[in-house]
């Protein structure tokens, strides 16, 4: 088996955060998206990252520093509208590298508490995705819903983005393909280079079995503000993380507060605050705020803010 | 022949800014102080002869009457300069601005009255002053209308010396776009990107570029000095600390917070700014809220 990870995305929603960097290497809980989920990753399957010209020196850096084996497959686009959408992605590497084994396939900005060896012992040659319930169906709105069969686990309609969903059971940036359907996912990607959920109402519509894990552990699909901020409040719960270097002094903090290297916190009131490295915070409060690395702030209050890199807000000039 | 080749690199390079714009806008910024200094004096000029008749008066010497206008021209200019009737933002044909002239010219023909009395103690006729001031009033009103209309023409002409990135498409923009081209505004729409991502190619032929992820570029190939904010007002403080690294101007639409019926204005509040919009009320009650 080969794992592929999807990071060919331009975030643009989660601008500015990621202005300069993959949506997949913003930092939960103190360590990149992506870490979290190569490090579930079984060690001896290969693992492929896929992402875009913008954010390759990114990725490379990740690797460096973290210490991960993982390939990084260049897309050469630096634009979101000529870029070759996920499974079109998917397909060209398949097609390029000859890969003739089974996949499993990962949405690079999805957070998954679930173990993955838990999930891959599930997989019987059939086409399997991870399939977790988020309770409302008008959430569900938002993602490509998955009806199993009463009392099974077996997947028997998928419909994607669904305008009036069936089922509060989505599917997550978490599958596995055998090798016998890629054929079908290459054709596929062809026709609908952008729609990776597409591939199960393909796979189903030419009769393939496709099964579902279901699990009931954290799982976060990371493509706006507020969902990275709840993914933050539940991956840190009420506490600190504070990277190397960083000094807090004479500072409330309540819910997650999280920050990076190097930072300096002084006199302030924080409430689910994320600081990437090197900010400087005096005399500030802060609520649901998410501070990109090199801010300095002083004497400012911000609420529900994502703050662009290297911003200097100073009321005491 | 190395002073030719001087005097030519010194010659391209003021074509070349006064191509882009760098010496077009303080160019004319120049040449409009100077030419209202010379019509003030010039309004006063006339005045003597409309009050003294078309003859030079041994009684009342021109030249002491010009002189005494020149002394007082910078007091009208510097009067002027502090209402930013000279702004780049302001249109001249409005009332408003009327008014602001009519005031510096009351101080600059103050200031006459003063400096030729100082000078000579005597005065040769108050009605000369009147005459000079109307004339001054209407000369320099006049002459601001043309030199509004050809600046504008000036640096509009392309590339636009002022090129505006909008920021949002909405009606609102969609308007705005519209009144800076009728108007023909110094500052000329180029570029528009929107938080959200839009179907619309263009917005009255100013082309939509993408989303905000394309901010850095687009500044950098347009060459853009304003951003109008027209939307998305959780983006304010990092479209705000992306104007100051770049050294542009921010505009933000009052519609962005709400504002949408024309009734704000920027106050002092114990000399902190504050945009203030009070309830409707009588007329009069303008110079009092």
């Amino acid at each position: 088996m080969k794992a592929f990870i999807l990071a060919g995305g331009f975030a643009t929603r989660l601008w500015p955060l990621t202005e300069r960097r993959a949506k997949p290497l913003l930092p939960l809980a103190g360590r990149p998206l992506l870490s979290h989920l190569v490090e579930r990753i079984p060690r001896e399957i290969p693992v492929t990252i896929s992402t875009n010209a913008v954010f390759e020196a990114g990725f490379q850096q990740w690797k460096e520093f973290g210490g991960f084996t993982a390939d990084i497959m260049i897309e050469d686009t630096r634009h979101d509208d000529r870029k070759l959408g996920a499974l079109g992605a998917v397909a060209r590497w398949l097609q390029t590298k000859k890969i003739d084994d089974d996949l499993l396939l990962l949405a690079g900005d999805n957070y998954c508490g679930f173990s993955f060896a838990d999930f891959l012992a599930t997989y019987k040659e059939d086409a399997l995705l991870a399939a977790y319930d988020v309770g409302d169906r008008e959430l569900a709105k938002h993602f490509g819903t998955v009806i199993l069969e009463p009392q099974t686990t077996k997947v028997i309609a998928f419909e994607e983005k669904p305008a009036a969903p069936k089922t509060s059971f989505v599917s997550t940036g978490c599958s596995v393909l055998p090798k016998r359907v890629l054929p079908i996912l290459i054709e596929f990607a062809q026709k609908r280079p952008d729609n990776i959920g597409g591939i199960f109402e393909e796979l189903l519509r030419r009769g393939e079995r496709v099964e579902a894990f279901r699990f009931t552990e954290p799982w976060f699909d990371i493509g706006s503000f507020h969902s990275y901020l709840e993914a933050t409040r539940k991956v840190v719960g009420n506490g600190q993380i504070l990277g190397h270097g960083t000094n807090i002094q004479n500072t409330e903090c309540t819910g997650s507060v999280v920050a990076g290297t190097n930072c300096s916190i002084k006199d302030s009131v924080f409430q689910d605050v994320v600081l990437f490295d090197n900010c400087i915070v005096e005399d500030c409060h802060l609520r649901d705020c998410v501070v990109d690395s090199g801010c300095r702030l002083n004497g400012v209050d911000l609420d529900g803010q994502m703050l662009r890199q290297h911003t200097v807000l100073n009321t005491k000039h | 022949m190395k002073q030719r080749i001087r005097a030519f690199g010194l010659l391209h390079c003021f074509s070349v800014s006064l191509y882009y714009g760098a010496v077009r806008y303080p160019l004319l910024i120049a040449t409009w102080l100077i030419s209202d200094l010379l019509l003030f004096v010039g309004a006063f000029a006339l005045a003597y002869f409309v009050r003294v008749g078309w003859i030079l008066s041994s009684d009342y010497s021109l030249t002491e009457h010009v002189i005494a206008a020149a002394i007082a021209a910078p007091v009208f200019l510097s009067s002027l300069l502090t209402t930013r009737t000279f702004a780049l933002t302001r249109n001249q044909a409005g009332i408003r601005n009327g008014v602001y002239i009519a005031y510096a010219c009351l101080l600059g023909t103050a200031a006459f009255a003063l400096a030729y009395y100082f000078m000579h103690r005597d005065l040769f006729s108050r009605l000369l002053l009147i005459e000079g001031f109307l004339l001054a009033c209407l000369a320099i009103w006049m002459w601001h209308q043309g030199f509004g209309q050809l600046s504008r023409l000036v640096l509009r002409r392309n590339p636009p010396v002022f090129r505006a990135l909008i920021v949002g498409v909405t009606r609102e923009s969609h308007r705005l776009i519209e009144t800076l081209k009728r108007r023909h505004s110094p500052i000329v729409p180029v570029a528009v990107l929107d938080a959200r991502g839009t179907s619309e190619t263009s917005i009255e032929g100013v082309p939509v570029k993408g989303r905000l992820n394309k901010l850095e570029d687009v500044i950098t190939q347009e060459g853009i000095t304003h951003l109008i904010q027209c939307a998305d007002i959780e983006q304010s403080l990092n479209l705000l600390s992306t104007c100051r690294n770049h050294g542009i101007t921010y505009l933000l639409l009052p519609s962005v917070l709400g504002m949408v019926e024309r009734d704000e204005r920027i106050e002092t509040l114990e000399g902190q700014p504050v945009t203030m919009v009070n309830p409707r009320e009588r007329s009069w009650m303008w110079f009092f809220r």
